[in-house]
């Protein structure tokens, strides 16, 4: 059983999801990202469409155990064990939450540097659903 | 504003009950209600209806609350379902409340129900992952479990909590819940145990978890200068505030933190007239351990970051002085999902009224006493404070 994102819906935001796409406030010139309709900050309606680097540091994270992640994440957690995710303070500002990937749990840590890969999600309706997970810079 | 009254309760045990269903759950915390208004209440002159649900499993999530008020035989009265994910009844209280203070009307029913036990496991992680931002926290690969350990490590982090202070929450609410006929989960529960207990998603563990419960409560109000012709105790609504935040985590400036719920305190302490030290008893939404340990700091019980501490001295214990879930809140006593707000309030009631089911179980010192129900990850939160009318 999986949470029901639409074709339309994922579609509507491919941008963000695929070629990591923020919104700069033309007022206030904050980032924000997922992208927003109204400025956290300072109640603007316009944005400038600026990408981001993908490069940040860990916030926070959980590694999720059985019946710990989405029903829809079970295929995974029955190949890799464990489900890995955090937020990620992204270097422009924006904080979001993602897989992370690529990395023990156990190297885990507060502070990590990570950068942006195009990984797959899941799939639901017979497409494939692809997104942001962090992996460890690669300098 | 015209004041507002509590004039009867009503709770179903809470726990599996795979043979139940949402009507007869339903219907048996009316019947409790109706019968606890001591000089009787006719339902034909209840003016309105607020129930509570997530709806779990979908089943009915259309025109719910008209079919459970018509299960429990009280056809006709203006019904309307009200969803804020856990805190659903809790806002169900707020809409009660808030329609007799309008004057809109004189008597009014606040309830939650849900029945989880129903849908097989997968189906229930469906249900429970449903109420963050599904586009980003979902398909960031978590549901509460993951969103709440992550404030838990921010919090760990931060301010120096430690996993043993989350599993004291687990450990003291289990214990209380010991006493409690209603309550799902009443073995005794040891620290030992609990350092024991499996992985969930870390740093939480399974027993720092909610089960998956079956339950429905329900609460009638009246305007408070009718309320001593229903009752001689009746319970005075004295504030209730309410809150809203950013539903993902990650667009909030503090992690460790429910603004939401600071909100919905501070505006349910202005109305009251009281501060934070004057409550005598709470019950918080304790879904994962951590929870309550905000909670602390969010009602401005301790100061930010100390819950931790103020929890090992031993405050928060029922024979402390400021006894938090007694009932064995949502860990113990358990959370089905539209109940839960409504529930706080039947426990938070008979212990104003001196009414706790068990002499054991019966708070001494009962002044104001207060509850908090949170939506989601804090999405929203419903604050309310009672005291005895005198």
């Amino acid at each position: 059983m999986t949470s029901y994102i639409s074709l339309p819906m994922y579609a509507a935001n491919i941008d963000q999801r695929l070629r990591i796409i923020a919104g700069k406030c033309t007022n206030c010139s904050i980032i924000v990202y997922p992208q927003r309709l109204v400025c956290k900050c300072c109640g603007g309606k316009n944005f400038d469409l600026t990408p981001l680097s993908g490069l940040g540091e860990l916030y926070t994270f959980s590694v999720l155990h059985g019946g710990g992640a989405p029903s829809e994440f079970d295929y995974e957690q029955k190949m890799t064990g464990d489900v890995l995710c955090g937020i990620v303070d992204l270097f422009e500002g924006p904080r979001v939450m993602a897989r992370l990937a690529d990395i023990d749990s156990s190297q885990l840590k507060i502070g990590l540097k990570l950068e942006a890969v195009i990984r797959r999600l899941y799939d639901q309706e017979g497409i494939l659903r692809y997104g942001v997970k962090f992996v460890p810079e690669t300098l | 504003m015209i004041d507002v009254a509590v004039i009867g309760v009503g709770q179903t045990r809470y726990g599996m009950f795979p043979g139940r269903t949402l009507k007869d759950l339903f219907y048996e915390a009316s019947r409790e209600a109706l019968d606890d208004v001591d000089k009787g209440l006719d339902p034909n002159d209840i003016d309105e209806a607020f129930v509570g649900t997530l709806s779990t499993g979908g089943a009915q999530l259309g025109n719910f609350a008209p079919l459970m008020m018509e299960a429990a035989g009280m056809v006709g009265v203006g019904a309307r379902h009200v969803e804020n994910a856990c805190a659903s009844s809790g806002f169900a209280m707020r809409d009660a409340v808030s329609a007799i203070s309008s004057g809109s009307a004189d008597i009014a029913v606040a309830a939650g129900v849900e029945k989880m036990s129903d849908l097989p496991r997968e189906r229930n992680r469906l249900w429970l992952g449903i109420s963050g931002d599904v586009e980003w926290e979902r398909l960031a690969g978590t549901n509460f479990a993951g969103i709440y350990a992550m404030m838990a490590r921010r919090h760990m982090f931060e301010y120096g909590t430690k996993i043993s202070h989350i599993k004291m929450v687990a450990v003291k609410n289990r214990q209380n819940a010991l006493e409690n006929p209603k309550a799902q989960f009443r073995s005794a529960f040891t620290m030992e145990q609990a350092t024991k207990s499996p992985n969930l998603a870390s740093p939480l563990d399974f027993s720092d978890a909610c089960g998956i419960t079956d339950g429905a409560s329900m609460v009638i109000l009246a305007r408070a200068d009718l309320a001593r012709s229903f009752t001689d105790q009746p319970v005075l609504v004295v504030g209730s505030g309410v809150g809203s935040d950013y539903v993902a985590i990650h667009d909030r400036t503090s992690l460790t933190k429910l603004q939401g719920a600071v909100d919905a305190s501070v505006k349910a302490y202005e109305m009251a007239g009281i501060r934070p030290e004057d409550i005598d008893f709470a019950e918080v939404h304790d879904c994962f351990a951590i929870a309550e340990l905000l909670s602390y700091e969010d009602l401005g019980f301790c100061d930010r970051g100390k819950s931790g501490i103020y929890l090992e001295s031993g405050i928060t214990q029922r024979d402390g002085k400021r006894p938090i879930n007694n009932s064995g809140g949502l860990i113990a006593k358990g959370h089905p999902i539209g109940s839960t707000g409504t529930g706080q309030i039947c426990e938070v009631v008979n212990q104003l009224r001196g009414r706790a089911d068990t002499s054991a179980r019966q708070l001494a010192n009962v002044g104001y006493g207060l509850t908090h129900n949170v939506g989601g990850s804090g999405a929203a939160v419903a604050v309310h404070i009672f005291k005895a009318m005198e």
